[in-house]
């Protein structure tokens, strides 16, 4: 390979410190949401470019005569074509998207907090899926012989038996000289998590609102993705019935109507007896809403599921009250007051977006 | 580890072919090597401006992975690259067919003749493969000297900067070399030139800026060699002399090419077309090759490609029976539209470009054949960029440098002009001034101690400011011309 590689590893290493630096804008922005692929997210980064004289519009009135971007004229002789013709060739604004890793991000995402690492709760049954070959054995499948162990016993045994001539070297390896690469089982600890994000989609939820969940959402799944080998996402919506829905209803669903929280922890509840065993899994429940629940007597309801039944079945338990127009908030008080004391339980108050890095923080910040 | 990079045998005959056409018409080049590479090293090669190693340099990276996504995407595909150097080397790219290996072998073998014959490629270093190398391992060594930070720095500033030269020195100096210089150096004396540069001391003291070195600095003016004025003049470590040095070196080695893109993409791409044309394509490639050419030479509205003003250029002299060698030979970009762009040419050729396709608005301009022509030639000019001229020194007393920017009517882009400006000043390690004019306002741009200020002044004379309609064609012949 080129020497290129180490300059790109550079540019790489400048974009990364880029990234760093526009943390805290990213995460009051849903803009990395919809660049997420499985294990990396592209990033549009105005080119950094290296200042010279060039002619150009200047922000107000008008510029000189005729278009005079100055095309940067590569130096060599590059000819690209294919149809495009001088592609590439406009200076101005030029977007450069840039690929991160998910854990990259996660691990920006992590300084940037000072979020401590996870400890997967409980004792987890070990995993031996995984393996190495850093064993030898005189049995196995060609695929696996090793040619040198089998090689050097088959030369070690020609020349104990006096059949070695020095001048025409020649070694018959026989079936006694084989080796073959053994694999070792070395188990991983399993680590699998759920995270249900549970959100009320009654109609005092407005875009905005909707939008801060978003982005916080994105933020979680990405630290947790980076914690747990597994991860698993479960999206349930509620205004006064709760369902389990995909990630894009979740994310665009308009509803209106009232609200009955204890509908989506229910089905949470539900969701967990029924496939995600506390034995087997880091449950992460998320629950967004304004705060604004139907009835008093639903909210105790609430309580004393959370009590009895969700909070010690789960690492933790996480409720963000998102400030709207019409909510009054009063389901995080309520909660604050009857469960202030449970350790697993974690409330936050969004304002706004300014308010999400801190949410973020208040929630992961426990390492659990 | 080593690419395998000779062509295969099927290949290697086709080569073969090429050059005795070429040849045979009357084109004239240094050996031609060809190496084959995937299409991500041609990509890694193209990033370093056509050559296998450059000094390391993170817009080098940057470039590879603006180059590789668009080939990953399928936006934009390098068919070849050439190098000026004796011998020729020129990649090609492995995933190509026969058919587009031997159009670019034929185009090739066009700016081959072009590096070789053209004026404005006569003072350049025909040893630049290796010149590239020496100088990608001075760098290094200066980073392992003094951190790679510091030398990146460096190299950035000195990078932002590498438009600051004259185009004309080095043909000017080519064709009467300065008087005390002797044209012949001994062998022992070149070995022990080489052997200095090398062995620089760090801690050798910078040479402050006494009066009889302001002196001398002032008989050098005024310039556009800004970048070599800095060299010489500049309070520079001898490391930082010499990575200035590099990046002149090889600002001056690129500027012929920046001054003759449409000339010689043209050369290429009509010596390509008349050679495969003339007998190398097969019937059965005939409709393959129409459609790889025209995809090169398509010119979209808006986009000055030089394929194509370039072909059209070489293919309107000679329908007029002019020496295309000796066009060829003697001009540059400027010089050969000047001299060949008619009315019949600027609407047919150049009108499209400036004048978008579908109905015209109600009322909207149509340009003369005049206007489309200097609009071409306004980006031309001076390769394209702004002129900047280094006038004086010191003149208030600061150890300042004063600079001009000669207005032709486009304004420069201020934002970037003030950071440049920083880094000019930071080079000089003093203030450094910039009268330029915006919206006809007359302003000196002054950077000093990591601050720029703009203020205000009657337009600088010696300037074409006043001209509202920017430079006639006089003015840019009466600059281009030597």
């Amino acid at each position: 390979m080129f020497r290129i590689e180490s300059d790109r590893a550079r540019f790489r290493e400048i974009v990364r410190g880029r990234v760093r630096q526009d943390l805290r804008k990213y995460l009051m922005t849903g803009e990395l949401i919809g660049r997420a692929g499985n294990t990396a997210v592209s990033i549009p980064l105005p080119q950094i470019e290296l200042p010279r004289f060039t002619f150009g519009e200047n922000p107000k009135g008008k510029g000189g005569s005729g278009d005079g971007d100055g095309a940067e004229s590569q130096d060599g002789e590059a000819t690209e074509g294919d149809g495009v013709g001088g592609a590439g060739d406009q200076a101005g604004a030029h977007i450069l998207e840039v690929d991160v890793d998910l854990d990259e991000l996660a691990e920006m995402l992590g300084d940037e907090l000072q979020l401590p690492n996870i400890e997967p709760r409980g004792v987890k049954e070990l995993d031996s899926t995984g393996g190495r070959y850093n064993g030898v054995r005189r049995h196995g499948p060609d695929s696996l012989r090793h040619f040198r162990r089998s090689f050097k016993n088959a030369l070690l045994r020609t020349i104990a038996s006096g059949a070695y001539d020095p001048t025409a070297p020649r070694v018959v390896a026989t079936r006694d000289d084989f080796r073959y690469r053994m694999r070792t089982a070395c188990p991983e600890p399993d680590s699998s998590a759920v995270v249900f994000h549970m959100m009320d989609v009654s109609g005092s939820m407005g875009r905005e609102q909707k939008e801060i969940v978003r982005i916080k959402a994105f933020w979680i799944d990405t630290w947790l993705r980076s914690q747990y080998k597994n991860l698993e996402v479960v999206y349930i919506v509620h205004d006064a019935v709760a369902r389990v829905v995909d990630q894009h209803t979740f994310f665009h669903l308009r509803e209106s109507g009232g609200t009955k929280i204890s509908s989506a922890y229910e089905l949470c509840l539900k969701q967990i007896s029924e496939r995600y065993r506390p034995e087997d899994w880091n449950i992460y429940p998320f629950h967004y809403s304004d705060g604004d629940n139907w009835s008093a007597r639903d909210t105790e309801l609430c309580v004393s599921m959370l009590r009895d039944e969700i909070l010690p079945r789960v690492n933790q338990f996480c409720y963000g009250q998102v400030k709207s127009a019409h909510g009054s908030g009063q389901f995080k008080k309520d909660l604050d007051g009857a469960l202030g004391t449970e350790d697993v339980l974690v409330t936050a108050n969004i304002n706004d977006r300014q308010d999400v890095p801190e949410a973020i923080r208040t929630f992961l910040g426990r390492g659990r | 580890m080593r690419l395998k990079t000779e062509l295969p045998t099927a290949l290697k005959y086709q080569a073969v072919i090429v050059e005795s056409a070429a040849r045979a018409a009357g084109l004239d080049f240094y050996d031609v090597v060809f190496e084959i590479l995937d299409a991500a090293d041609v990509n890694g090669v193209a990033s370093y401006g056509g050559f296998p190693v450059r000094y390391p340099s993170w817009r080098f990276g940057m470039e590879f992975e603006r180059l590789e996504k668009g080939r990953q995407w399928g936006l934009s595909k390098i068919y070849e690259l050439v190098i000026n150097n004796d011998p020729t080397y020129a990649y090609l790219v492995r995933s190509n067919s026969l058919l587009e290996q031997k159009l670019v072998m034929a185009h090739v073998y066009g700016h081959a003749d072009f590096f070789k014959h053209n004026l404005w490629f006569a003072p350049t270093n025909r040893k630049m493969l290796d010149a590239m190398g020496h100088h990608s391992v001075r760098v290094r060594r200066y980073m392992d000297l003094v951190g790679r930070d510091m030398v990146e720095g460096f190299l950035d500033r000195c990078l932002s900067l590498d438009t600051l030269i004259d185009p004309y020195l080095p043909l000017r100096e080519h064709s009467n070399p300065p008087e005390n210089r002797s044209a012949y150096t001994p062998a022992s004396e070149r070995a022990r030139r080489a052997l200095d540069a090398m062995s620089f001391s760090i801690v050798e003291p910078p040479r402050g800026p006494d009066t009889s070195s302001t002196r001398d600095a002032k008989d050098a003016l005024p310039t556009y060699d800004i970048l070599g004025f800095i060299e010489k003049h500049g309070r520079l470590d001898g490391w930082q002399q010499d990575v200035l040095h590099v990046v002149r070196d090889e600002a001056y080695y690129f500027s012929p090419q920046r001054m003759t893109k449409i000339m010689n993409e043209g050369w290429a791409s009509f010596w390509h077309s008349r050679l495969l044309t003339g007998g190398l394509l097969d019937a059965s490639e005939i409709l393959d090759f129409a459609d790889c050419h025209s995809g090169a030479t398509s010119c979209p509205p808006g986009q000055v490609n030089p394929y194509k003003i370039g072909i059209e250029l070489f293919r309107a002299a000679e329908a007029r029976g002019e020496d295309l060698f000796q066009l060829r030979a003697v001009h540059n970009d400027v010089s050969l539209v000047h001299k060949l762009v008619d009315e019949e040419f600027a609407m047919r050729v150049l009108r499209p470009i400036v004048v978008p396709p579908g109905p015209r608005a109600e009322g909207a301009p149509e340009p003369s054949w005049l206007e489309l022509k200097h609009w071409l030639l306004h980006q031309l000019s001076w390769g394209g960029l702004p002129q900047i001229q280094l006038v004086d020194v010191n003149a208030e007393g600061e150890g300042e440098l004063v600079l001009v920017h000669h207005h032709d009517g486009r304004d420069l882009l201020l934002a970037r002009a003030n950071e440049t400006l920083l880094n000019l000043s930071e080079l000089w390690k003093g203030p450094v001034h910039l009268l330029t004019s915006l919206e006809k306002q007359g302003q000196r741009v002054v950077a000093r101690d990591g601050e720029v200020t703009v203020h205000e002044v009657s337009a600088p004379e010696s300037d074409v400011a006043g001209e509202p309609e920017g430079p006639s064609v006089q003015d840019v012949e009466r600059r281009e011309v030597v």
